[in-house]
């Protein structure tokens, strides 16, 4: 199984410039999922993997050969499009041998791999079916049967999941990750959906205007953001975002925010920090409706309540900040209506630049400088 | 018909309205092809006497006889087959991939070529320079004249290339990302893909052909190449002609109108013939399931 590389990928359109150098190494057997808002980029960085597109810039290798100028058919990677683009005035069987018969496998092999094929997706039912007589999960079926039947080096997602009903969504992807597992084939899946992306990465790639954000597994960019828009885009509900003053507490730094006084981790970059203007970032999940001890408790107003079950959003605001919390029903909502504060531990906070949207230094005071 | 109350009084005339018009245009349409078909049975004096409506008088099939038993007839019938399917066949083959290649955005100067295309709609050079071209590269009085000088239209490639245009581009990269090349994403994809716009062109060009009948009588001399149509009226007017015939016409079974209406029946029974076989191919939704915008 081969890796994709790319330096410094740049795409531009004429004068306009789209991508800005990206740098990503995929190692081979990685799950590597692409998100990020629309027009971020990462449609435009799957099309150029797959010679759809062509780079502007920089250098795409595929394990250790470069692919710039590489026919799509000629880089041993298939593609899952989002709008499935089956062959319709082909049956299903034709449509995932279609790629076989263009490199004129033999026929006998070609009938194997496309009962193999069937049987791995649950197809074989439906071989002699139009795809316009398919469900539209088994539509995405055939267009992944179509991919693997040709065993690439690389699959490409883009954005496969994203025409299908929410139940049918989460059941393809459990299939896209047990796939995964059983081929281990190197995947590039691009989608805007932050869910898919933390289901399915071993590693997750977010991008902004063209732009990388950060790169990390799906834990890491939860817990450790580089950016109040990564914080914000990864997580769901999202990450809580507010400004506040820093100020000198008893016993470290405290953020001021609308009258509330929120204890803040001793960040060596807080030490001196009185009067900074910052904006301070708390999970809904990490807000706790049970007081703790060493946490800080602010007071909100309860304005709506969510029930999903066995959890509930609690939509409140701190003076006019809209703030998520994240409580446990316990089979019971009477008890949060009466909610009138949060509690929340100071490790549990980040802390953003005012300005750039950085997150402070992970450096702890006392710990290292 | 639908319920009609369903519709509003305003609605009722106005599918009343139109019911009306379209069967006036049905009975427009469809009463001269009844009207031939029963001149052609009708004996020759009824014909000449102008008695025959909407039925045949005096039924008889002398006209067909004479039709039928003149050679020339039968050979010009095999030359407008050849001219027909010969040409529509030849045209195919240069309106589709042209039409393709027209409808890709990676062809360098598409813009200049569609609108190089697109003026031979609006300007042509006109009878003589044509004719005079067609002599110069040799084409005049050969099937192969005939046949290529007319092979392509703009209108067809225009229709076709606004089709290909309009079949979403994922088709096409998936096709490339399963290896095809540019031949097999065209014959492969989106020619079964276009079958009910390459039906209509193959249609237009069909009875474009069959019909020829302007340039066939220009540009043909040999008797034993022409047409059906340059030889319907090389009868007609040798009929009219024919003294001896006219002036017996009273008494005779058949007359130079219900011949002429013969001939014309005979030349239509293949085209309806094939419009049903085509018509098959105008459904609608030829794309459905394949791709889910």
């Amino acid at each position: 199984m081969s890796g994709v590389s790319l330096e410094r990928i740049v795409k531009r359109y004429g004068a306009l410039e789209v991508v800005h150098g990206i740098d990503l190494e995929i190692a081979p057997k990685e799950f590597v999922v692409l998100v990020g808002p629309s027009g971020c980029g990462k449609s435009t960085t799957l099309r150029m993997i797959a010679g759809l597109e062509e780079i502007s810039g920089g250098t795409c290798r595929i394990g250790d050969r470069v692919v710039n100028r590489v026919a799509p058919k000629d880089r041993d990677v298939a593609m899952v499009f989002q709008n499935y683009a089956l062959y319709p005035h082909l049956s299903v069987a034709d449509n995932i041998a279609f790629g076989l018969r263009i490199r004129r496998t033999p026929k006998a092999e070609i009938a194997s791999s496309v009962e193999e094929v069937a049987g791995i997706l649950g197809l074989t039912p439906y071989l002699d079916r139009r795809p316009a007589d398919l469900s539209g999960g088994q539509r995405q079926r055939v267009a992944m049967g179509r991919a693997i039947v040709r065993h690439p080096e690389v699959f490409l997602f883009d954005e496969p999941l994203s025409n299908l009903d929410a139940k049918l969504r989460t059941q393809m992807r459990a299939e896209i990750k047990r796939l995964h597992k059983r081929l281990g084939v190197t995947s590039v899946y691009v989608t805007h959906d932050q869910v898919e992306a933390m289901t399915l990465a071993d590693r997750i790639v977010v991008m902004r205007d063209g732009r990388i954000e950060q790169i990390g597994t799906p834990m890491e960019l939860f817990n450790d953001p580089v950016n109040t828009f990564v914080a914000g885009f990864i997580g769901s509900p999202p990450m809580n975002q507010f400004e506040a003053v820093v100020e000198a507490g008893e016993r470290g730094p405290v953020a001021v925010a609308n009258g509330a006084r929120i204890a803040l981790p001793a960040l060596e970059s807080l030490r001196h920090a009185q009067g900074r203007k910052v904006i301070i970032g708390i999970r809904p999940e990490h807000a706790s409706i049970e007081p703790m001890p060493g946490a800080s408790t602010v007071p909100v107003e309860l304005d709506l309540i969510e029930t999903l079950g066995s959890e509930a959003l609690l939509h409140s605001s701190i003076g006019e900040v809209p703030f998520v919390i994240k409580a446990e029903t316990g089979g019971d909502t009477a008890h949060l209506a009466r909610v009138e504060a949060f509690h929340v531990a100071p490790e549990r906070i980040k802390v953003f630049d005012h300005d750039t949207g950085r997150v402070l230094g992970a450096a702890r005071m006392g710990v290292a400088a | 018909m639908a319920n009609m109350n369903l519709y509003s009084r305003g609605d009722k005339w106005f599918v009343i309205a139109n019911m009306v018009l379209v069967g006036l245009f049905t009975i427009a349409t469809l009463y001269p092809f009844l009207y031939i078909a029963a001149v052609s049975f009708s004996s020759g004096f009824a014909a000449a006497a102008g008695t025959v409506v909407l039925t045949p008088v005096n039924f008889t099939i002398a006209a067909y006889e004479r039709v039928l038993s003149e050679p020339e007839f039968w050979r010009s019938y095999a030359n407008t087959f050849i001219y027909t399917f010969g040409g529509t066949a030849v045209s195919l083959l240069i309106i589709i991939p042209g039409a393709y290649a027209l409808s890709r955005p990676q062809l360098i100067g598409r813009r200049f070529w569609n609108l190089f295309v697109a003026f031979t709609m609006w300007f042509n050079a006109g009878l003589i320079p044509f004719f005079l071209n067609m002599r110069d590269l040799g084409l005049l009085d050969s099937y192969f004249g005939i046949i290529i000088g007319f092979a392509l239209n703009a209108f067809n490639i225009i229709l076709l290339r606004n089709f290909f245009e309009s079949i979403p581009s994922s088709f096409e990269e998936a096709a490339r990302m399963d290896g095809a090349n540019e031949f097999q994403v065209l014959w492969k994809v989106y020619v079964p893909l276009s079958k009910p716009a390459i039906a209509t062109i193959t249609l237009f060009c069909i009875v474009a052909r069959w019909n020829g009948f302007f340039w066939a009588m220009v540009l043909l001399q040999s008797e034993d190449k022409i047409p059906l149509q340059v030889y319907l009226r090389q009868l007609i007017a040798e009929l009219s002609d024919d003294e001896e015939f006219t002036s017996t016409l009273i008494s005779a079974a058949y007359s130079v109108e219900t011949v002429t209406a013969a001939i014309i029946v005979c030349s239509i029974i293949p085209v309806l013939l094939i419009y049903p076989w085509v018509q098959k191919y105008f459904n609608k939704g030829i794309l459905l399931g394949g791709v889910k915008e």
